[in-house]
């Protein structure tokens, strides 16, 4: 579903990403742990274009998203984004926040779009706050309104950049909730996050990045009960004491 | 008998008032020849002046604004350099240059000519406070838009200029305030607005003091009106804000 082909990124002089090769197929789960500055957020950004790798091919449904000649506009319709600060639309509704991009896009009609969205907000648990502006929320509720705000595009993957390092603590679980219903939905999902627990309970597999490369991958188990590589171990020996 | 009396010193006041130097000024500068009548289109050429360059100025701002933050080199190249010039040059200056050089040779209305000189004056600094509006809403804004699949200008429309507006409303407004004052250099080229006609009126009665306060109250009173007006949008905008 998604390839990717020696990808490397730099920013002026720092060299970020070093050539990545992954491959990610319908389905499946793929979370991203590593160190802050390890390139993750990159990576996950690459694979819809908000950055623009320097050098590699990136393709999504067989469709080579790095050739210029591509759509990427289409591509990205059907790859939801959730942020780390949510970047919900202010001066909307939750509600409109929702059916924006789909009538915008005239992918559905607006009866279409609010009915969907209606229906996406109470999946995520949230239908009173239909006319509710993003600030009277919460957190966990502004996340779970953009988690809520991807769907309503029919996604077929779904990017997840750190969704619950924003949030107060009481308010991570109501999120991982969420993306953990939305797993078992059978969500392609790719998830950078520093949630070890969710890591090993949804994961199909686990990418450990470090210095712009993936240094080890591996299903859960083997990742977190019996790491190969040196830098695995010693952060996985941080974060899980 | 109290009132009878009453009435004799309002009289006696009136008539005390009637001679001085005071009231002689007023009366020459305002109602001999009736001069109140040439403040009056004074001050609809400043308005009509000031309207239109305000109007160019934001038409031709937005459009600066937009070529200085886009990609395409060329025209941020422009943008700046344009922007750069008339910021860099006084407005007096740029109006005698459009009166005497570039339409010397032409004939065109002076009002026309001065409002396309505040005009093009004005949208450079539009541009300005429109730029800064756009860049103060948040980048991940940009991202999200574009992240659902909406177009750049897409997400320019719909998501960043209705935050934009916010912030570019209080000094918009301040820079329609600032122009209605900046057209009183238009007597260079000979406009007869609101200061040139208090000017001739100086000349004509040999008294400054009294025309040129009424001048100066009157644009006073313009600026004060317009600027309780911006400030009543301020609010409500604001009141929408906190919903």
């Amino acid at each position: 579903m998604i390839r990717v082909e020696n990808l490397h990124k730099s920013f002026k002089t720092n060299h970020v990403l070093r050539g990545i090769n992954e491959h990610i197929t319908q389905g499946e789960k793929v979370v991203v742990i590593g160190p802050s500055g390890s390139g993750k957020s990159t990576f996950l950004r690459c694979l819809n274009l908000l950055e623009k790798p320097t050098e590699g091919r990136i393709y999504v449904d067989d469709e080579c998203i790095t050739d210029p000649k591509c759509n990427i506009n289409a591509v990205r319709a059907k790859m939801g984004m959730v942020f780390q600060h949510f970047n919900l639309f202010p001066h909307l509704t939750v509600l409109q926040n929702l059916t924006l991009a789909p009538t915008l896009l005239k992918l559905q009609t607006k009866e279409q779009a609010e009915a969907k969205a209606r229906a996406l907000l109470s999946r995520v648990g949230l239908e009173e706050k239909a006319d509710a502006y993003p600030k009277q929320l919460s957190g966990g509720q502004q996340q779970r309104v953009g988690i809520a705000r991807s769907l309503a595009m029919n996604p077929e993957i779904m990017l997840f950049d750190e969704p619950t390092s924003a949030l107060d603590p009481e308010m991570v679980g109501e999120v991982l909730a969420v993306m953990r219903q939305l797993a078992e939905d059978g969500m392609t999902m790719v998830v950078v996050t520093h949630e070890m627990g969710f890591a090993k309970e949804v994961a199909d597999r686990v990418l450990f990045m470090d210095e712009g490369i993936i240094m080890e991958k591996g299903t859960p188990k083997e990742i977190f009960e019996n790491p190969q590589n040196e830098r695995t171990k010693s952060f996985l020996s941080k974060v899980l004491s | 008998m109290v009132s009878a009396l009453m009435l004799r010193e309002r009289i006696k006041m009136m008539e005390w008032f009637l001679n001085t130097d005071l009231w002689h000024s007023i009366y020459a500068s305002l109602i001999e020849g009736e001069r109140w009548k040439m403040l009056l289109n004074g001050l609809g050429t400043t308005l009509i002046i000031t309207i239109g360059a305000m109007a160019l100025g934001t038409v031709l701002g937005i459009i600066l604004a937009l070529c200085k933050i886009s990609k395409i080199k060329p025209l941020k190249w422009i943008s700046s350099f344009y922007i750069d010039v008339i910021r860099g040059t006084p407005v007096v200056v740029q109006l005698l240059i459009m009166y005497f050089v570039i339409f010397a040779s032409w004939n065109v209305n002076k009002t026309l000519i001065a409002i396309i000189a505040f005009g093009l004056n004005s949208a450079a600094y539009v541009a300005e406070i429109i730029r800064a509006g756009i860049l103060g809403v948040d980048k991940g804004q940009m991202e999200a838009g574009r992240s659902l699949g909406l177009t750049h200008a897409q997400t320019m429309a719909r998501i960043i200029m209705p935050q934009a507006i916010k912030s570019i409303l209080p000094t918009y407004a301040n820079e329609f305030i600032v122009l209605v004052k900046e057209t009183a250099v238009a007597g260079y080229i000979a406009i007869e607005d609101l200061t040139k006609m208090g000017d001739i009126i100086r000349s004509k009665t040999y008294e400054a003091l009294i025309p040129l306060l009424i001048v100066a109250l009157i644009y006073l009173f313009i600026t004060s009106i317009l600027s309780k007006v911006f400030k009543r949008l301020e609010e409500r905008m604001r009141a929408s804000d906190s919903r």
